[in-house]
């Protein structure tokens, strides 16, 4: 019997190991005395036979090196190939122990899976959202900088405000400034309307990013006077209109009908603001009103300077001017914002941040859930370990096995996990649309394959120890085995984790709906006009050709034609779209107020409209009239306002002949009052509003709204292309959609809440059910014995059922405690819904016991339809 | 010693494994074995005798357990693995190819 010599040899090898050195020079000083002796026996001297045997063996300290080296990499080997003959062995024992029992494997793996899967997805989402690094050279350092309504928001800044910013600040080494606008290029095909942005000299300088090709803006071409046609280019518009043409560097493109000349190409992914596609200088000057607003501002800190000095600098700044410019500045300030918020609203960094939260809890109670499967097991299988221990195996060996177990699974469901990952990241991108930041580049990086598989490894630990502390407990290996019983249940341990599952089901659940009905209120919310079936569309005339007088005579010639075509019900214009990119806002109060301390001005948004755009988005009318063609640039200027400004201008009184007064002194006579529209926030109150006419504003870019059937979109084309066919129209949508990007945010979150609440609402029956169903396997003999003895089957299903119910009862009681504290971060996320919503807290409580007691019924009835003989005679 | 009896590089390690063969043995032993069957024709340099020992049984082709020898000395005792005597098997008829290969060129008639 070969092999078991071998065992032998190795077992005795194991217990008495001598070191390579010893055994080295052990051997082979054993070989040298043989050979004297031999060499005695021949005839030698021992002095002699001793030279000699060393003479034959030649050099020993080298061949003793050389056999210890040998003998070292020979033990090693042998150490790793052990390891691995029973990493080989744990594993195979694992998964026959897995294919044993299928139900638990599926079970565990299925619980693992959803946990990780989820938490991976949401991990993707967070890492591009929050936590990879802006494209700009140490965007930390980066600042945004506003100036503050009275009302305490952020707002645009003022040329003049900025220029003296500029002057008097010491926290920043770069300062730059820009102003967005459309931008429409003629020549070389198509004309195409493109998003630009008008920028100081210094804004890639500031942002640290270098150009392609070419250069950035000089020093000299933000100077007024300077030479000030030049443009900068991304790489996209580059490659896209200009087949990567080196040359395309020097040669002038044409910009609004005005020849510049292209200096330079950004790259890819580093421009700034993203999806600008030409840049050209902008020269803030003194000379410019400081108090019309309209600059963005971003600053980088100079080295040692943190954000709160900065901050706290620029307080005082603003502090000096609104002293030295009452007229203007009163009751304005300036802050500090972290530049990522150019990127990130930190209300959607609170969304993320509550989603990793919810992750967390979804983790744990896949931990919790699989780790009470495999204590369940471990019990059940206390007999077959006992038979293992009994037979030889060292409890390291049993824990490794367990762990081995344990880290299959984990592995298992980190695989399915992440497969599910990679097949929901691309869902929730496509329903998140172009419409949540920086969402468009979230991938399953090595960041996230990472967080999947630490994760998974940790719950393996979690599970390891688990079960192996188990193990610990059925110490008693003998008594084990005799009982011929399985060991009492660590029934408090299953229970208080069951407790444990379901109480973090019930936070998840509570937020989930919170978070639903949230989602479904703002969805519900009054707009206060219609958005279905109304198409809208850019067409700007900011072009070179047009002067306002021409601009306006354009826009009513193509309204009027427009009006006319088949399927068209009613047409207008807007010079910025229900929650655009912009808000237009100015300072109103009613005239007879106005003085010029400028005290008790108000923030109203302005719209330039034409007479047909009410009907267009049916906005109701509510007192007066709105605009018609008659109201002219030389006739009286006039306004319509929305119940909401006429509340805060002039109160009850009625506004219709009253005159109102802008920051800028103009007045204004109220013609009419509409409805309250939701047209900047889907979320907070209406805006107060002014509707200028554009006859009387004319404003070169507008938004047509066009309501009607059939196909308006190519009416619309065909309109513009015969009035001027350089004109670009883009831009082109349902105004519907504009609304659902709006809600873009939300809708994600309640999408990714609603996968939770599922989720978790899985794990907690298949956890109900799993301890139900294990307890009553363990008590068949017991049960078996009170159905002998005549108790009524109905009886024992109510006791069964009972204790499901009591375990999520007490399970849904600790889980609502915690769920007032823990849903109050989702505070700043919730339209319209407390956070102590009673009907969502009963709902989920009565949800939860419910599914503890279909849980528990199964294997309820299975109990009771028991046969008591057969169950006295099992175990 | 004639120089024409040292053993041929790489051919201490087959002697080795046909030693073993027949029956276990320690290190000295094994150098006697081979040079009385022999006829005293080759002799083991016992230098080069323990390293050949060692890496044998890396290669997992010999494995050594403590015994003692006929002096009642304890010593290493080696003996042959399963893969030992395959590989033996390997090397006895790589050397006859080798051997008849040599001898059809020594003993061969010119013309």
């Amino acid at each position: 019997m070969p092999e078991l010599g071998r065992f032998s040899r190795e077992l005795r090898a194991r217990l008495w190991k001598p070191s390579v050195t010893d055994e080295v020079s052990d051997e082979i000083r054993a070989h040298l005395e043989q050979l004297e002796q031999d060499l005695v026996a021949r005839g030698y001297s021992p002095d002699a036979a001793r030279a000699e045997a060393r003479r034959k063996f030649g050099n020993l300290a080298s061949i003793e090196a050389e056999c210890r080296d040998i003998g070292e990499r020979r033990d090693e080997e042998f150490r790793r190939q052990r390891w691995f003959d029973e990493m080989r062995q744990d594993v195979r024992q694992a998964l026959r122990q897995l294919r044993l029992s299928p139900r638990f494997a599926f079970a565990a793996i299925a619980t693992l899976a959803t946990g990780l899967g989820a938490s991976t997805t949401i991990f993707s989402l967070a890492n591009a959202v929050l936590f990879r690094p802006l494209p700009y050279t140490q965007s930390d350092r980066l600042l945004l900088v506003n100036e503050v309504t009275p009302e305490g928001k952020t707002f645009s800044v003022s040329e003049p405000n900025y220029l003296d910013w500029v002057g008097r600040s010491r926290s920043f080494v770069s300062w730059a400034a820009y102003a967005g606008r459309t931008v429409t290029l003629t020549g070389d095909g198509e004309p195409e309307q493109l998003q630009g942005v008008m920028a100081t000299h210094a804004l890639f300088a500031t942002l640290g990013v270098t150009p392609l090709r070419g250069r950035a803006f000089l020093a000299e071409e933000d100077v007024t006077g300077g030479d000030t046609r030049v443009a900068l280019i991304s790489q996209s518009l580059w490659e896209r209109r200009y087949g990567t043409d080196p040359a395309t560097i020097g040669r002038t493109i044409d910009i609004d009908g005005s020849a510049h000349r292209v200096v330079g190409v950004i790259p890819q992914g580093r421009t700034f603001p993203e999806d600008v596609d030409v840049w050209t200088p902008l020269s803030p000057s003194l000379e410019y009103p400081r108090g019309d607003r309209r600059l963005d501002v971003i600053a980088r800190l100079r080295d040692g300077v943190t954000r709160e000095q900065a901050g706290a600098e620029m307080t005082s700044i603003a502090e000096e001017l609104r002293q030295r410019y009452p007229v203007e500045n009163e009751k304005w300030s300036a802050a500090v914002t972290p530049f990522r918020q150019a990127f990130v609203s930190p209300q959607f960094e609170m969304r993320v941040l509550a989603l990793l939260a919810t992750v967390v809890l979804l983790l744990a109670m896949a931990c919790i859930n699989v780790g009470n499967l495999l204590l369940a097991r471990a019990a059940a299988r206390s007999r077959e370990i006992a038979v293992r221990a009994a037979l030889g195996a060292g409890t390291g060996r049993l824990v490794r096995q367990l762990l081995t177990e344990a880290t299959v699974l984990a592995l298992a469901g980190a695989l399915v996990g992440t497969l599910m990952a990679m097949a929901a990241v691309p869902v929730l991108k496509r329903m998140a649309g172009d419409s949540v930041p920086r969402l468009d580049d979230v991938s399953m990086d090595w960041r996230v394959l990472a967080f999947a598989l630490a994760a998974s490894l940790v719950s393996a630990l979690f599970f390891g120890v688990a079960s192996a502390w188990r193990l610990g407990r059925s110490g008693d290996s003998i008594g084990t085995l005799k009982s011929g019983t399985r060991l009492a249940p660590a029934g408090r341990t299953r229970n208080g984790l069951i407790v444990a599952s379901v109480a973090l089901a019930t936070i998840l659940l509570v937020s989930a709906t919170l978070v639903g009905t949230s989602f479904l209120r703002l969805m519900g919310s009054d707009l206060g006009y219609d958005p279905s079936g109304v198409t809208i569309a850019n067409v700007s005339t900011e072009n070179s050709r047009y002067d306002s007088e021409r601009s306006v005579e354009f826009m009513r010639t193509l309204i009027n034609g427009v009006a006319t075509a088949p399927g068209v019900e009613a047409v207008g214009a807007i010079v910025t779209p229900p929650f655009g990119a912009l808000n237009y806002a100015q300072g109103f109060i009613r005239a007879e107020l106005a003085n010029p301390t400028r005290d008790g001005y108000r923030m109203g948004s302005w719209r330039v409209v034409t007479p047909g755009y009410f009907e267009a988005v049916r906005i109701p009318v509510i007192r007066g009239h709105v605009f018609t063609d008659a109201d002219r640039e030389s006739t009286d200027i006039s306004v319509v306002i929305n119940e909401t400004l006429a509340q805060q201008a002039f109160g009850e009184e009625n506004p219709i002949g009253q005159r109102l007064a802008s920051s800028n002194g103009q007045v204004k006579t109220v013609i009419g009052v509409v409805r309250d529209t939701r047209h900047v926030y889907l979320d907070s109150l209406p805006n107060p509003t002014m509707y200028w006419a554009h006859a009387q504003f004319p404003a070169p870019s507008m938004w047509l709204a066009v309501r009607g059937r059939g196909d308006v979109v190519a009416t619309l084309r065909a309109q513009v292309k015969a009035l001027d066919p350089l004109l670009p129209v883009a831009s082109v949508q349902p105004l519907s959609a504009l609304v659902a990007d709006r809600a873009a945010e939300a809708r994600l979150t309640m999408l990714v809440f609603m996968i939770f609440a599922g989720a978790a609402l899985v794990l907690a029956a298949v956890g109900l059910y799993g301890v139900i169903a294990y307890t009553v396997s363990q008590r068949t003999r017991e049960i078996g014995v009170t159905l002998a003895l005549g108790e009524r089957p109905s009886r024992v299903i109510a006791r069964i059922v009972g204790n499901g119910v009591k375990l999520s009862t007490v399970g849904v009681a600790l889980g609502l405690v915690a769920a007032v504290a823990v849903t109050t971060v989702l505070r700043s996320i919730l339209y319209e819904t407390q956070s102590t919503d009673m009907v969502t807290y009963a709902g989920v409580a009565l949800l939860l016991v419910l599914i503890g007691a279909l849980a528990s019924a199964g294997p309820a009835r299975r109990a009771s339809r028991l046969d008591p003989v057969t169950a006295l005679r099992s175990e | 010693m004639p120089a024409d009896t040292e053993l041929l590089h790489g051919t201490l390690d087959t002697l080795v494994l046909k030693t073993l063969a027949w029956a276990p043995r320690h290190g000295y032993s094994i150098a006697r074995w081979i040079e009385s069957v022999s006829g005293q024709a080759l002799q083991v340099e016992e230098g080069s005798l323990y390293p050949a020992l060692y890496r044998l049984e890396r290669k997992g082709w010999i494995v050594a357990e403590w015994g003692l020898s006929d002096t009642k000395r304890r010593v290493k005792i080696y003996s042959l693995t399963p893969e030992g005597r395959d590989r033996l098997a390997v090397e006895v008829q790589q050397w006859q190819h080798f051997a008849n290969g040599v001898a059809r060129v020594l003993l061969h008639a010119e013309g």
